[in-house]
């Protein structure tokens, strides 16, 4: 045996320091580099996974959205070049990459730099560079909130990196769940005294002249586009059609340059995700003859890659664009693509959800009584809750039944948006979306279900910029999660297939929807295995932004709990609502602190209230609630 | 033989080992890696070196007896090997391996068939020396030593 000091048991009690637990990513066809790295890794007390294939890397990447904090290449690979690895984790993931070879050519190194590595180290490595890596963690997140920053005051962003410093401190321990609960409490505290409104939108009037893109600022700006044309919308133009004082023309450009990306990468996305579609390929086929399911429909053949970019970046616009009567279906796309790309690969935005929020209000009342699936479909972000929605609803409802009820709602939805667009200000309906819906079909349910989504896609930006954070929150938070689960279903971190990659990625309030939505029908066991841990946080992760307008609600326990559970539910699709419904109310408490812990964390705009969290969920909760009463 | 002896002898074998540019710093790092939990780090390290480097070299030869070198291909290998080497501390053969490549560069064949027999003797030296230095620990161990750290010889 070694005299090496080396040795588990020699090693000091877990440091409640950050970075400790760093989930790293290692690719290399080396193996023994690899190897080694591994082990180095391991001595700096991070979480590795090593990977030998570029390719299986991506697809761990994608499958394990959130589950990792930075990834570590070679250049040289056989199955595909390094720099290109490095550019797909950056478009899709957002994740800081540190790239590595035994060539160190000025060259190369400097093509790693414009590929967007944030380092580049010469083998052989030593382990003093690696115990440095966190650093490239930590600037991203940092930068991204800075830039992000919400209209608040300088106090309240330094506030919010006191608490994700906080936070990461604390989640590194193990004990870290009760931690991260003060600290929540703490901030929580601190920022409901200064609460400045979740501005969405008012350069002028903040101390920093940042841009917030709120749902509003983003509807008007998607309107814009819409009006010149995707291919044609140039920032001035679109500058000049937006008229929001303050705004500046590098603004618009850089958000429209986001827009773009997201698009294209939802379109690339979901041709790469071949087995999700297999599995709803029939649901949504049916539904395509269906003429009220067409925005599931749309969707799902979006997820399946079905639907070139183009015909979804034109739904997308459509959705803005176009009077009530008009297409609902290119609407919900859009507006998932929309938010979903200014969300990143992330999160998919809510508005997913508002769109099937929309015809779930309606459909309530037709199809409560059948099953909660169709409700639920509704409210399901991803396309693949829409086909499975739309599977479900095909298989209990009479399609002109739901086609009546989803054209209405989509009707409304549109209607709303407009609305939306003109209020420039939180959305009144916000607030009971149960009682909306309880009360009747109306615009109002809807807007109360969309305006969580919308919102949830106005922030984009900060749910990009909270997408690394969260990841690295998540990884902390993990183990506190795992632990606080009482339930168990946080724990299993696996992903069993691509839908659970996207659910994660998209995992908005939709999920939340969808997973409260289907929980009475489906019962399989199988949702227990989705690695919701991860999903949850995710799905955590993006409450936070679609929950700016959202902060005057009160979460609800249930409310988070079920968010926290879609991810889940997302990636074992129908049975995963089940399963989701069922665990609702068993999730601990500790776990929604968290959540609202990262929804603060996240927020640039989730300033204020740990209701944001909650706000997310409410949307997928109210409307649960809604149909025991209405069945 | 006693421990101290075996330790010593172990020593010395290193520091000659060093001494002559076999093994570098690199090779004192992948001892301090080693761990309780990784017991056996090196040799497993070790031993995916001379695997790997023998597939490598094995393919560097078929490559350059082509008709038409394919120097891209080659250049790859070599920079894998250069790689694994660097990686193990293994510093004669990786220094061979920064020249090799440069006659890739050069896509100059006769260079790098000279460099190929190069690299293969390197590599075959630095592997009889650590399977001797190999054997000296397990002599350790069996006689229920320790083996010492060589860190300070990098």
């Amino acid at each position: 045996m070694a005299c090496t000091s080396g040795g588990k048991s020699d090693v000091a009690p877990v440091p409640e320091q950050f970075p400790v637990g760093l989930r790293v990513l290692v690719v290399d066809d080396d193996v023994i580099c690899l190897r080694v790295l591994e082990q180095m890794l391991r001595k700096c007390m991070y979480k590795v996974t090593s990977c030998s294939q570029a390719t299986v890397a991506l697809n761990l990447l994608r499958e394990r959205k959130g589950c990792f904090d930075i990834v570590l290449s070679d250049v040289h690979m056989p199955d595909m070049d390094g720099f290109k690895l490095l550019e797909l984790v950056g478009l899709e993931m957002d994740l800081p990459v540190i790239m590595m070879s035994a060539d160190g050519r000025t060259n190369l190194v400097m093509r790693g730099i414009r590929h967007g590595a944030c380092d580049y180290l010469i083998k052989p490595i030593r382990d003093e560079e690696l115990k440095n890596i966190w650093q490239h963690v930590v600037r991203k997140k940092w930068n991204e909130i800075k830039e992000h920053d919400h209209s608040g005051s300088m106090e309240d962003h330094d506030r919010q990196k006191r608490v994700i410093d906080d936070a990461e401190y604390a989640s590194c321990v193990n004990e870290g769940a009760d931690e991260v609960l003060k600290m929540q409490k703490k901030r929580r505290d601190s920022k409901d005294e200064d609460d400045t409104e979740l501005e969405n939108d008012d350069p002028a009037a903040t101390k920093k002249p940042r841009v917030v893109w709120s749902v509003e600022l983003h509807q008007q700006f998607v309107s814009a586009v819409n009006q010149l044309g995707i291919d044609k919308a140039v920032p001035k133009r679109i500058l000049e059609l937006m008229n929001v004082p303050g705004l500046t023309r590098e603004n618009v450009a850089s958000h429209l340059q986001k827009f773009r990306l997201y698009l294209k990468r939802l379109s690339g996305v979901a041709q790469q995700q071949g087995c999700l579609p297999s599995t709803y390929c029939g649901p949504v086929e049916q539904n395509l003859k269906l003429a009220s399911l067409g925005r599931f429909d749309i969707q799902a053949l979006a997820a399946s890659g079905q639907l070139p970019p183009q015909t979804l970046a034109a739904l997308h616009a459509e959705l803005l664009s176009r009077p009530p009567g008009k297409l609902v279906l290119p609407a919900l796309d859009q507006r998932t693509l929309l938010h979903a790309s200014l969300q990143g690969s992330k999160c998919i935005p809510a508005d997913q959800d508002v769109a099937y929020g929309q015809p779930l209000i309606k459909c309530s009342s037709n199809i409560a009584k059948q099953t909660s699936q169709p409700v639920m479909s509704n409210e399901d972000v991803l396309s693949e809750f829409a086909a499975w929605s739309a599977k479900s609803l095909g298989d209990m409802v009479p399609a002109c039944n739901f086609g009546s009820v989803v054209e209405r709602n989509s009707n409304m939805l549109i209607s709303f948006i407009q609305q939306q667009q003109q209020q420039q200000q939180k959305q009144p309906v916000i607030p009971e979306p149960s009682r909306s819906i309880n009360v009747q079909p109306s615009c109002l349910v809807v807007p109360s279900q969309s305006s969580p989504n919308f919102q949830a896609g106005n922030s984009p930006v900060s749910v990009n910029q909270n997408c690394s954070f969260r990841n690295l929150a998540l990884d902390y938070n993990n183990p506190s999660l795992q632990s606080n689960n009482s339930s168990g279903a946080g724990q299993n971190m696996e992903v069993e297939c691509k839908p659970v990659r996207m659910h994660s990625e998209f995992g908005t309030a939709g999920s939340v929807l969808s997973a409260s939505s289907c929980s009475k029908d489906i019962q399989d066991s199988a949702c227990q295995r989705v690695p919701s841990s991860l999903s949850t946080i995710s799905v955590v992760m993006q409450v936070p932004n679609i929950n700016d307008m959202q902060s005057s609600h009160s979460g609800k326990p249930d409310l988070v709990q079920v968010s926290t559970r879609n991810p889940v539910y997302v990636g074992k699709g129908p049975s995963i609502p089940s399963r989701f419904a069922v665990d609702e109310h068993e999730l601990p408490m500790s776990s929604i602190s968290q959540m609202k812990l990262y929804a603060e964390n996240n927020g640039n705009k989730v300033k204020q209230e740990p209701n944001d969290l909650t706000e997310n969920v409410r949307v997928g909760i109210p409307v649960r609630q809604t149909f025991p009463q209405m069945i | 033989m006693e421990v101290d002896q075996l330790q010593r002898s172990f020593l010395e074998y290193s520091r000659l080992l060093f001494h002559e540019g076999f093994l570098d710093g690199q090779f004192s790092q992948l001892q301090l890696l080693q761990d309780e939990s990784n017991p056996d780090f090196v040799f497993e390290v070790v031993s995916l070196f001379f695997e790997d480097s023998e597939r490598l070299l094995n393919d560097l030869t078929i490559a350059l007896d082509q008709q038409n070198v394919d120097f891209k291909k080659i250049d790859a290998h070599v920079h894998q090997l250069k790689g694994s080497s660097s990686s193990i501390g293994a510093q004669r053969v990786k220094n061979v391996c920064i020249a090799f490549r440069n006659f890739c560069d050069e896509q100059n064949v006769e260079g790098c068939l000279r460099c190929l027999q190069q690299v293969k003797q390197e590599y075959l030296l630095v592997k009889t020396k650590l399977e001797a230095q190999l054997r000296l620990e397990q002599q350790i161990v069996a006689a229920g030593g320790a083996i010492p750290m060589l860190n300070e010889f990098c």
